[in-house]
This record gives structure tokens, C-alpha cells and sequence, in this order.
């Protein structure tokens, strides 16, 4: 329990689980469209913290700083083109709710 | 240290989960990727922490503020209809999934072994860039392609009358 605390890979890789679960908790529980676009940014650091903590534990692999490098930049192409969306849905309902944006055609 | 980033990274995610004002939730993000970077810092990674604060909590958070203020949602709108069914059905899909998780790390063998004896030398720019260009040049080239490709879509996107 106490390697646990002072951050063993179990620690690391346990946190990473519960930002999932986070993330994952917002993106089915909020209606704003924004909110569930923060939630999936947070499951994806989730994913990178565990991709990073392997990485260490298999002695500072480099392979795992390659694939970080990688995902944050499909990362930063999902935020342009999601919130591109986002402001193309506000445009035609002017609403970010989804409850309200639910049928394709107006 | 890493119980205090831990709490950092898990409690902005948890008060972004509870939070009505958008502005607001937007600044918690800001708090859990800080609380990553500092993650990967004892993780001997400064690499990966300078670009996350740099990528996350600089460029996609600015650009997410930026569209919440453009479109002035900073209050969430009021619901239809309840929806007692989604709410109480992801906190229970929640609470699963966090049990299950728990369960299993703990229980694991593999990942209680101790590390590798020797702690390995810490993350530096000179491996990284020789392993980003010597072994995975083609998946560099690619991801280049997807930015311009982005960039091009998002303008589309945005963009009144073409």
C-alpha cells in the first residue's frame, strides 16, 4: 500500500483508470457538447499516462515518448475539427445542447 | 509528490465532471493536465511534460475557451426533459467501471513486481529524436499530412461561404 502511495506502477496505472472513468462519466452524464469534447480530451490523458508509466517500467523505453508525440498531435487535430463542429452546430440551431440538436435534418 | 499530483489530476477531473459554468470547467481541465504534467515529471519525462503544458494546457484549452466565449455558452442551457435514466445509468456504468478498474490493479501480480534494478536515465530530446526519425519517419511524415489535412477541414468547416 505504501509503494502504492509513493507512486509504484500500480499507483500510476490506477490513476489512469479513474481519469478514464472520469472522462468516460462526463461524456455520458453532461449535455453540452463542449463538456463531453473536455471529457474525451481527459480519457485520452488517461491513456497517455498509462502508455508513459509502462514505458518507465520497462526501463525509460523511448517507444512510449514516440507514441505520446503522436497522440497529441491526432489530439490537437480531434480539438480543431471537433470545436469546427461544435461552432458549425451552433451556426445552424444556435445551440450546443444535444438534447436539442437530435434530428440531422432541421 | 505523487500522491499530491494524483489528487491534482483526479480532483480537476472530478470537479469538471460537476461543474455548470463552462469557464469554470474549462479552468479545471486546465488544473488536470497540469496535474499530468507534473505525472510525467516523476516519471522522469520531462519532455512529455513540457508538451503537455505546452499542447494541452496552452493550445487546445486557449482554443476551447475561445469557443465557449465565441458562442457565449458559459451557462449550460436548461434540459427539455429530465433524464433520470442517463443520469443515474452513467453514474452506476461509473462506479462499475472505477470498482472493476480498482479490483484488478490491485489484485495484479505483474504490476506490483518491483522495477527493473538500475533506475534507467531520464527522458531526453537527443533519444527521442533520433528514435522519432531513425525508426518512424513514415508516421511523422503522415501525421504532418493530417495537420494540413485538419487545418484545410476545419477552415471548411468554419468557414460562412465558400
Amino acid at each position: 500500500m505504501t509503494t502504492l502511495l509513493q507512486g509504484s506502477l500500480q499507483g500510476y496505472v490506477l490513476v489512469a483508470l479513474l481519469l478514464f472513468v472520469i472522462g468516460f462519466f462526463i461524456v455520458l452524464s453532461r449535455r453540452t457538447v463542449l463538456v463531453q469534447f473536455m471529457g474525451v480530451e481527459l480519457m485520452l490523458n488517461a491513456a497517455n499516462i498509462a502508455l508513459l508509466a509502462f514505458a518507465r517500467a520497462r526501463g525509460g523505453d523511448v517507444q512510449g515518448t514516440v507514441f505520446y508525440l503522436f497522440i497529441i498531435a491526432v489530439a490537437a487535430c480531434e480539438a480543431a475539427v471537433g470545436l469546427a463542429l461544435v461552432v458549425g452546430l451552433f451556426r445552424h440551431r444556435t445551440t450546443t445542447d444535444t438534447d436539442r440538436a437530435d434530428a440531422l435534418k432541421l | 509528490m505523487f500522491l499530491i499530483f494524483a489528487l491534482i489530476t483526479l480532483l480537476g477531473g472530478l470537479s469538471l465532471a460537476f461543474q455548470k459554468n463552462l469557464v469554470v470547467a474549462g479552468l479545471c481541465m486546465v488544473l488536470t493536465f497540469f496535474g499530468v504534467a507534473g505525472l510525467f515529471l516523476l516519471l522522469a519525462n520531462p519532455v512529455a511534460a513540457a508538451l503537455q503544458v505546452i499542447v494541452y494546457s496552452g493550445a487546445i484549452v486557449v482554443l476551447l475557451l475561445f469557443v465557449i466565449m465565441l458562442l457565449s455558452a458559459h451557462e449550460e442551457e436548461e434540459a427539455l426533459k429530465a433524464h433520470p435514466i442517463q443520469r443515474w445509468g452513467s453514474v452506476v456504468a461509473a462506479l462499475a467501471l472505477a470498482g472493476g478498474a480498482v479490483k484488478v490493479v490491485l489484485a495484479s501480480g505483474i504490476l506490483r513486481s518491483p522495477r527493473p534494478v538500475g533506475v534507467p536515465p531520464p527522458m531526453n530530446l537527443d533519444a527521442l529524436g533520433n528514435a522519432l526519425f531513425n525508426n518512424h519517419l513514415a508516421a511523422f511524415e503522415i501525421v504532418g499530412l493530417l495537420l494540413l489535412a485538419t487545418m484545410v477541414g476545419a477552415v471548411v468547416l468554419v468557414k460562412r461561404d465558400l
